[in-house]
C-alpha cells in the first residue's frame, strides 16, 4: 500500500496533514512512508530544521502585512505593542471570560453582539480565530517548503481535551479562514497516545500528562489490540507554563516595583523584559540546579538578578502542580481507577520538561514516565497518525475517545438535566423525556448547556430552540423526547419530537461566541486565496538555488572530461546551461522547473563519466578527495 | 430469526453491520441494548466478552473508517452511537438491572421510593457524618470515620447488586419480585449518592491540601 500519494502533476502532496495548534508554538507532520513524521524545512545552510516548532506569534507592523511565527517572536521582543503571544487563550471566550488574559495583551478588545472578542490594532480588527488563522496558514505554507511542494489542505487539528463546544468550533473557523479543512479536531492527550502507541507497547492502561504553555490535560486510556480507548479525561483550560514564567515574574516584581516605581514596573516593554529573563530563568533550572533570574534595562541603568534554585522554582510553583493532580485525581476516580492501575504515563508539552514537575509526577503515579519521546513533538505526530486513519490509510488503529464535559438541557428552576455524561464514548446518542409544565402549553423553549455545574447559568450555553405545534392539554400530559446526537467531531445535533402529534424541531447546535458561515467566508484573507501564487514563488526561489549548484557543478567538471563526451550529449548539455543560466534569471516557474528537469536528463552522460573516471582513480589507488 | 447480510448473503452476528463483509446495515427501530451486541435480554453480561465486542464491532463500524462517503459516514455515526449507548447499558450492573426491570414491565423508577423507616433513618446518619466530615476538614477524625463509612456501604452496595442480581435469575414475570427489585434498586441510588458525595468530598480534601 502506498503510504505517501505524490500528485506531481499538480505539484502536491496527498494525505491528511497533522497540526499541534499549541498556546505558545506550532507543529506540523504527516505520515510519509509507514511513519508519521514532523515536516522540517531546511535552516540557512539546507539541513532540515532541529526544532521545527513554529512560535505561535503574530506581530503587527505599522501599515504593512503581518508577520507570524519566529520572526514574529523576534519582533516581539524590540516592540511588545504590536504582538499577540497566547492566543488559543481566548479561542471561543468571551471577555468575562478572560479578564486576566486581557491584562497581559497589549490590544484594546471589544466584544460583538455575539459574544465574540474582537482586538483592536491600528485601524484593523481582529478576532481571535483569524489570527489563528494566521498561525495556521504559516504552518500550512511551512509544510509545503519542508515538503517541496503544495501541502495537503486537510488537516487534523488538536485541541486540548478540556476545550468546550465553543473553543472547538473557534478552531475549526479558524481552519476554514486559513483554507484548511479540518478533518477532525482531535485532542491533544489522545493524539500523543497514538504516537506513544507507535513507539512502545500496544496493550495496558496509560495516563497522559498534557501540560504546554496554556493548558493542561490528563487522559486515561486503555489501550488493547490498537485500539486506544479513552476512559477518562480531564483538566485545566487555564494552567500551564506560562503560570510558571508568570510566578517568576511576579517574584522580580516584588523587588523592582522599590527599585524603579510602581508606573515604571506596569510598562509593556518591561513586564517583556521581564517576562523574557523568567522564561529564560526555567529553561536554564531544567538544565542546572540553579540560575539566575537576570533582568538589565540599560535605559534605566538597571542590572538586577537573583539566583533561583531548582527548590525555590519547586515552591514558587506548587500550587500550579497540586492543581493537575487534582485534575488527575478527577480523571481516575471517573475511570474507577487509583494511581497504582496506571502502568505507564506519558509526558506531553513542554512545560514536562521542568525536573520539579517530572519528580512530582514521578511521586503521584509512584512510577518513572514514559522515557523516548520528545514531549514536544508528540502531539503533532499522533495527529498525523489519525490524519492517516481518516486518509485511508489504514485500519489498524482506531481511536475511541471520549466528551470531556457533560451536555444537557435546562429545566424549570434554571437547573440542569444532563442527557450525555461527561467521558461518554463518541459517537455518542441519548434520549431524555420533558413535557408541558402549564396547561395547553403549545411550544416548549430547549436551552441546551455544557459544562458540571449544577444550574443552567453557571454552564456555557450552547444554544437554544423551540419546539412548537404541542396539541393543547393539560400540564405533564405531553410527552416530548429529546434526542442528543454527538457525532465523533464533537459536533452535536439536538431533535426534539412530541408523541402524540409527531411534531418535531431539530437544530445542529452552534455554539455562542462563534462566527456564522458568511462571517468566515468575509474574513478569508486575501492572502490567503493567493496562497498558490505565494507557494510558487517560494517554490521558484528554491529552484532558483537548485540550478545554481547544478549549473557551478556542470561548469567545474565539464572541462576536465568535455573531451571523453560524445558530439551531441555535449551539445545537448551546453544547450541545457544556456537554458538553465536563462530560467535562472527568469520569473516563470514553469520554465524553472522544466530547465532543471533538462538540465539533469542531459548531464546524466557527464554523471557517468565523472563516477567512471572516479572508480578508475580509486582502483589505482588515488585519494577519492583528488578526484 | 436468523438474518443475513443483504450485500454477500452471509448469516449476521450483529443488527449493525456484517462482520464478513464490512456492510453497514441499517437496525432496525428500538433495538434493545442487549440486542445490539446479539444477545437476549439476560441478568449477567460476562464483561471481558462484552469488552471485546464492543471493540471488534466498533472496529467495523466507527466513522473514522468512512471518510469519504457521507451516507456511509452518517450511517457509521449512528450505529456506533447506538453501540455506545448501548455498552453503557450493559457494562453497568445497575443501569443494565435497571433497564431489564423496564423490559419486564415493572414499576420505574419514580415508584416505590417508600423506604423502610429505619433505612431511611441509617441515610440520615451516613449524610450526617458526611456533613460533619465538610466541616471539620481533611486529617481530622470526622473525615477518617468517613473512611470507614464508605468501606461499610460500599460492602453493602456490593450485597445489594448481588441480590438484584440473584433476583432477575431467571428474570422474573411476578410483580412482586419486580416490585421488590426495585425496592433494592432505590436502595443502591441511596448508597450511591452518599458515595458520590463522599468521593467528592475526598476530592475537594485532596486539593485544598
Amino acid at each position: 500500500m502506498p503510504f505517501i500519494e505524490l500528485d506531481v502533476l499538480n505539484n502536491k502532496v496527498d494525505g491528511i496533514l497533522g497540526i499541534d495548534l499549541g498556546t505558545t508554538n506550532s507543529l506540523v507532520a504527516l505520515w510519509r512512508e509507514g511513519r508519521p513524521e514532523i515536516l522540517r524545512p531546511a535552516d540557512g545552510n539546507g539541513q532540515p530544521l532541529q526544532d521545527a516548532r513554529i512560535p505561535s506569534v503574530v506581530h503587527y507592523p505599522a501599515n504593512e502585512t503581518p508577520i507570524v511565527g519566529r520572526n514574529a517572536r523576534a519582533r516581539g521582543i524590540e516592540d511588545p505593542e504590536r504582538t499577540i503571544f497566547s492566543v488559543k487563550r481566548f479561542m471561543g471566550r468571551g471577555l468575562a471570560d478572560c479578564t486576566d488574559d486581557l491584562a497581559s495583551t497589549p490590544f484594546a478588545a471589544t466584544e460583538n453582539e455575539n459574544g465574540l472578542i474582537r482586538f483592536s490594532i491600528d485601524e484593523r480588527g481582529e478576532t481571535p480565530q483569524e489570527i489563528s488563522a494566521r498561525i495556521l496558514h504559516h504552518v500550512w505554507e511551512n509544510a509545503g517548503v519542508a515538503l517541496g511542494m503544495l501541502a495537503p489542505r486537510r488537516a487534523v487539528i488538536t485541541v486540548p481535551a478540556y476545550f468546550d463546544d465553543s473553543q472547538r468550533q473557534a478552531t475549526r473557523d479558524a481552519a476554514r479562514i486559513a483554507g484548511l479543512e479540518a478533518v477532525r479536531i482531535l485532542n491533544e492527550p489522545t493524539a500523543a497516545s497514538l504516537a506513544y502507541g507507535l513507539d512502545s507497547k500496544n496493550h495496558g492502561t496509560v495516563a497522559v500528562y498534557d501540560l504546554g504553555g496554556g493548558t493542561f490535560d490528563v487522559s486515561i486510556l486503555s489501550i488493547e489490540d490498537g485500539v486506544f480507548r479513552v476512559l477518562s479525561t480531564s483538566g485545566d483550560t487555564h494552567l500551564g507554563g506560562d503560570d510558571f514564567d508568570r510566578a517568576l515574574v511576579e517574584t522580580a516584581l516584588d523587588e523592582l516595583r522599590e527599585r524603579i516605581g510602581l508606573e515604571a514596573a506596569r510598562e509593556p516593554a518591561f513586564l517583556q523584559t521581564v517576562r523574557l529573563a523568567a522564561e529564560r530563568c526555567k529553561i536554564e533550572l531544567s538544565r542546572v540546579p540553579e540560575a539566575d533570574l537576570h533582568v538589565v534595562d540599560v535605559a534605566r541603568g538597571l542590572n538586577w538578578r537573583r539566583t533561583i534554585t531548582r527548590a525555590d522554582f519547586g515552591d514558587l510553583i506548587s500550587p500550579w502542580i497540586e492543581r493537575t493532580f487534582d485534575a488527575c485525581r478527577r480523571a481516575l476516580a471517573d475511570a474507577k481507577l487509583t494511581p497504582a492501575d496506571i502502568e505507564d504515563v506519558v509526558l506531553v508539552g513542554g512545560s514536562t520538561r521542568v525536573p520539579v514537575v517530572r519528580e512530582r509526577v514521578t511521586e503521584f503515579f509512584g512510577r518513572e514516565p514514559h522515557a523516548g519521546l520528545n514531549p514536544d513533538e508528540v502531539v503533532a505526530l499522533g495527529a498525523a497518525v489519525q490524519g492517516h486513519v481518516l486518509a485511508g490509510g489504514t485500519r489498524d488503529v482506531l481511536l475511541m475517545d471520549v466528551t470531556p464535559l457533560s451536555l444537557g438541557i435546562e429545566t424549570m428552576g434554571g437547573a440542569v438535566s444532563k442527557v450525555i455524561l461527561r467521558n461518554s464514548p463518541v459517537p455518542a446518542q441519548a434520549t431524555d423525556g420533558f413535557t408541558t409544565y402549564a396547561d395547553n402549553q403549545t411550544g416548549i423553549d430547549f436551552h441546551i448547556v455544557q459544562g458540571e455545574r449544577e444550574l443552567a447559568k453557571d454552564c456555557r450555553s450552547l444554544g437554544r430552540f423551540k419546539l412548537s405545534g404541542i396539541p393543547p392539554m393539560p400540564a405533564g400530559l405531553a410527552r416530548i423526547a429529546v434526542r442528543f446526537l454527538l457525532d465523533a467531531d464533537g459536533i452535536l445535533t439536538v431533535t426534539a419530537k412530541e408523541d402524540s402529534t409527531g411534531a418535531e424541531s431539530t437544530i445542529e447546535v452552534n455554539p455562542m461566541h462563534g462566527l456564522a458561515d458568511d462571517e468566515v467566508e468575509g474574513m478569508l484573507l486575501e492572502s490567503f486565496a493567493h496562497a498558490k501564487e505565494d507557494f510558487d514563488q517560494s517554490r521558484l526561489a528554491n529552484l532558483k538555488v537548485e540550478l545554481g549548484t547544478m549549473l557551478k557543478a556542470c561548469r567545474t567538471h565539464l572541462p576536465s572530461v568535455v573531451d571523453e563526451l560524445d558530439p551531441e550529449a555535449r551539445l545537448d548539455l551546453e544547450e541545457a546551461v544556456a537554458a538553465a543560466e536563462a530560467a535562472r534569471t527568469g520569473d516563470e516557474l514553469a520554465a524553472a522547473q522544466k530547465a532543471r528537469d533538462e538540465l539533469e536528463r542531459a548531464s546524466l552522460p557527464l554523471a557517468a563519466i565523472l563516477m567512471d573516471s572516479v572508480a578508475k582513480r580509486a582502483l589505482a589507488g588515488k585519494n577519492l578527495d583528488e578526484v | 430469526m436468523e438474518r443475513t447480510c443483504p450485500a454477500c448473503g452471509t448469516a449476521l452476528n450483529s443488527p449493525l453491520v456484517c462482520e464478513s463483509c464490512g456492510e453497514l446495515l441499517e437496525p432496525e427501530p428500538g433495538l434493545t441494548p442487549f440486542a445490539v451486541f446479539g444477545l437476549e435480554p439476560a441478568a449477567e453480561v460476562a464483561a471481558d466478552a462484552l469488552r471485546k465486542r464492543l471493540l471488534a464491532l466498533t472496529r467495523r463500524t466507527h466513522p473514522d473508517f468512512f471518510g469519504s462517503d457521507p451516507g456511509a459516514r452518517r450511517r457509521a455515526e449512528s450505529n456506533t452511537a447506538a453501540l455506545n449507548e448501548a455498552w453503557d447499558v450493559l457494562s453497568d450492573d445497575i443501569r443494565r438491572a435497571n433497564w431489564l426491570l423496564g423490559y419486564l414491565g415493572g414499576p420505574d423508577e419514580k415508584a416505590e421510593r417508600d423506604m423502610p423507616q429505619s433505612f431511611l433513618l441509617e441515610v440520615m446518619e451516613w449524610n450526617e457524618a458526611v456533613e460533619e466530615a465538610r466541616a471539620a476538614g481533611a486529617d481530622t477524625d470526622a473525615t477518617r470515620t468517613l473512611t470507614t463509612l464508605e468501606a461499610e456501604l460500599l460492602a453493602e452496595r456490593t450485597s445489594l447488586v448481588t441480590r438484584i442480581r440473584e433476583g432477575l435469575l431467571p428474570l422474573p414475570t411476578d410483580t412482586d419480585r419486580l416490585v421488590e427489585l426495585r425496592r433494592l434498586m432505590n436502595a443502591v441510588r441511596y448508597l450511591d449518592r452518599t458515595l458520590h458525595e463522599i468521593a467528592e468530598l475526598r476530592l475537594s480534601h485532596a486539593s485544598s491540601r
